[in-house]
């Protein structure tokens, strides 16, 4: 073990410094930056709903959840009677897109034109990921394996060890000195306030998505993962609303406006 | 959809302001279009400038400033494309307000049923076709219309809106309420439709003689007092409880 007490020293060519840290920070930036905008290039939006059936199956679900939400704006009879028609709707199938089709295992989303291209558009988002990660960290590990780098100025506990010196193997070493490769994973997981001030904020580049979807309300929101079957949220949505407990909020709203008005002496 | 109380519709109601905006827009096209270039570098601020392009075709079109509103649709278009929908619509628009018979109207109302046969889920064109049937004074085909469209899309509060004025114009209240209970569902803290709610309400009440007129003004009451509690001055909810206040205290007192 480590002397106790005694400062370790290691003679680091300050160069370094140079030729390590820096390039590392600056690649790591980088390729988050290339990253986001990749992302942004194939990034498309989600389609909206084709034909009307489509977009009454999507947003049937939610009209369902707007009740449950904001029940409180309804008198107890206009609530029962959205309650019972909406429940008995969704028992039935009557929002269903093809309500033939209901009750059948749901179709594979691997031959589903639609849910191909959902998965595809998830796999991309992961692909921007994990390729240049891989891509950096075999750099890494080939340029700049096993050498220290830095000097923490304030001391550490032992199980930091492994998170501050992967790839340096040595048990004496003070947990202050931190490897290359650590170096990397601290740039990983630690620039995202960077990159939040590089690039305004995380939402800036999807802005133009945004404001798109903004024009055509409610159409291209999907609550519908691919692969979900429709008939099981509703059965689900359904018994939500059964158990709902319904109140008022007007009741007593005149005296609530009374004690209001009540309350200011200037009136 | 001018009478529909959407808050972010107001401003149009404001005949003079809509004049003033109205009389920048050469100012504000001309600007436009010398900034194109920095406009495509720029895309967050681009986006901001098309939407003041919009609310100023919509302004040129209230105060009669056709040429300015066919400039707007030009640059949008040329932004956006011929084929995006919301293009499409304002498009439309644009030919509505220039239309000089209602046989030119017909003519618009076909375009929109073409563009429908392409994509039937087209929204916009969807309630533009609406809003000229019943400009074209016929509301039950409005009505029915927009009660397809609503079942398609049950979680828009603006079509809710629409389709209780387009109830209340034929004088059928209970439908009206129904239809704002819904839109509130959707927003339920605006007091604008609780008002509105209260008012065809009121009407309802007014207009029937039966023994639940009573009943329909208390519903009323807490509507207008719940706009009120949500917008502290919203002098709408107080006319509305000035007009039933008495009312109902006539009916007791009988």
């Amino acid at each position: 073990m480590a002397l106790q007490g005694v400062e370790q020293t290691i003679l680091r060519d300050p160069a370094l410094f140079y030729w390590i840290v820096f390039p590392i920070t600056v690649v790591m930036i980088l390729t988050g930056i290339l990253r986001h905008y990749a992302t942004v290039l194939m990034n498309n939006p989600p389609k909206p709903a084709s034909t009307l059936a489509e977009s009454r199956e999507r947003l049937g679900l939610i009209r369902g959840v707007n009740l449950r939400n904001n029940s409180s704006v309804l008198s107890k009879e206009s609530f029962e009677m959205r309650k019972n028609y909406l429940v008995s709707a969704y028992q039935s199938g009557a929002f269903l897109k093809d309500p033939a089709s209901r009750g059948q295992p749901p179709a594979n989303p691997m031959t589903d034109p639609a849910g191909m291209e959902a998965m595809m558009g998830m796999m991309k988002g992961n692909m921007m990921m994990m390729i240049p990660q891989t891509l950096i960290m075999s750099w890494i590990n080939a340029f700049f394996s096993g050498f220290v780098i830095l000097k923490l100025p304030f001391p550490l506990t032992i199980r930091f060890k492994s998170m501050l010196q992967s790839g340096v193997m040595t048990r004496d070493l003070d947990v202050r000195w931190v490897s290359s490769l650590s170096w990397y994973f601290l740039n990983l997981f630690g620039l995202q306030s960077v990159f939040g001030f590089i690039l305004g904020s995380d939402n800036a580049a999807n802005h133009m998505a945004s404001q798109m979807a903004s024009m055509n309300p409610a159409a291209g929101i999907n609550p519908f993962q691919p692969g979900q079957d429709p008939d099981k949220l509703y059965q689900s949505e359904a018994e939500n609303l059964e158990v709902i407990e319904h109140f008022c909020i007007l009741d007593g709203v005149e005296e609530r406006v009374l004690a209001h008005y009540a309350g200011r002496k200037s009136y | 959809m001018q009478t529909t109380p959407e808050p972010h519709l107001a401003n149009g109601s404001n005949l003079i302001t809509t004049f003033h905006l109205a009389q920048k827009a050469p100012l504000i096209l001309k600007r436009q279009s010398s900034s194109v270039e920095t406009v495509a570098s720029s895309p967050v601020r681009g986006i901001e400038n098309y939407g003041v392009v919009e609310q100023l075709l919509f302004s040129c079109l209230q105060s009669g400033d056709d040429k300015s509103a066919l400039l707007c649709t030009e640059q949008l278009a040329a932004r956006f494309g011929m084929t995006d929908e919301r293009i499409i619509g304002l498009r439309g628009m644009y030919e509505e307000a220039v239309a000089e018979n209602p046989t030119r109207l017909e003519e618009c109302l076909q375009t929109y049923d073409l563009a429908l046969s392409e994509n039937p889920v087209n929204l916009p064109v969807l309630k533009r076709r609406i809003a000229l049937l019943r400009s074209l004074s016929r509301p039950v085909d409005a009505i029915s219309s927009l009660i397809n469209l609503l079942d398609a899309v049950p979680t828009d509060a603006e079509a809710w809106c629409e389709l209780a004025d387009l109830y209340h114009s034929q004088g059928m209240s209970s439908q009206a309420a129904f239809c704002l209970e819904e839109a509130l569902l959707i927003v339920p803290n605006s007091w604008n439709i609780h008002a509105f709610l209260g008012e065809i309400l009121y009407s309802g009440a007014c207009a029937s003689e039966t023994t639940d007129c009573s009943q329909l003004l208390e519903v009323s009451i807490h509507h207008f007092s719940r706009s009120i509690e949500l917008c502290t001055d919203y002098l709408r909810g107080f006319y509305g409880l000035v007009s039933v206040g008495p009312l109902i205290f006539y009916l007791d007192w009988c």
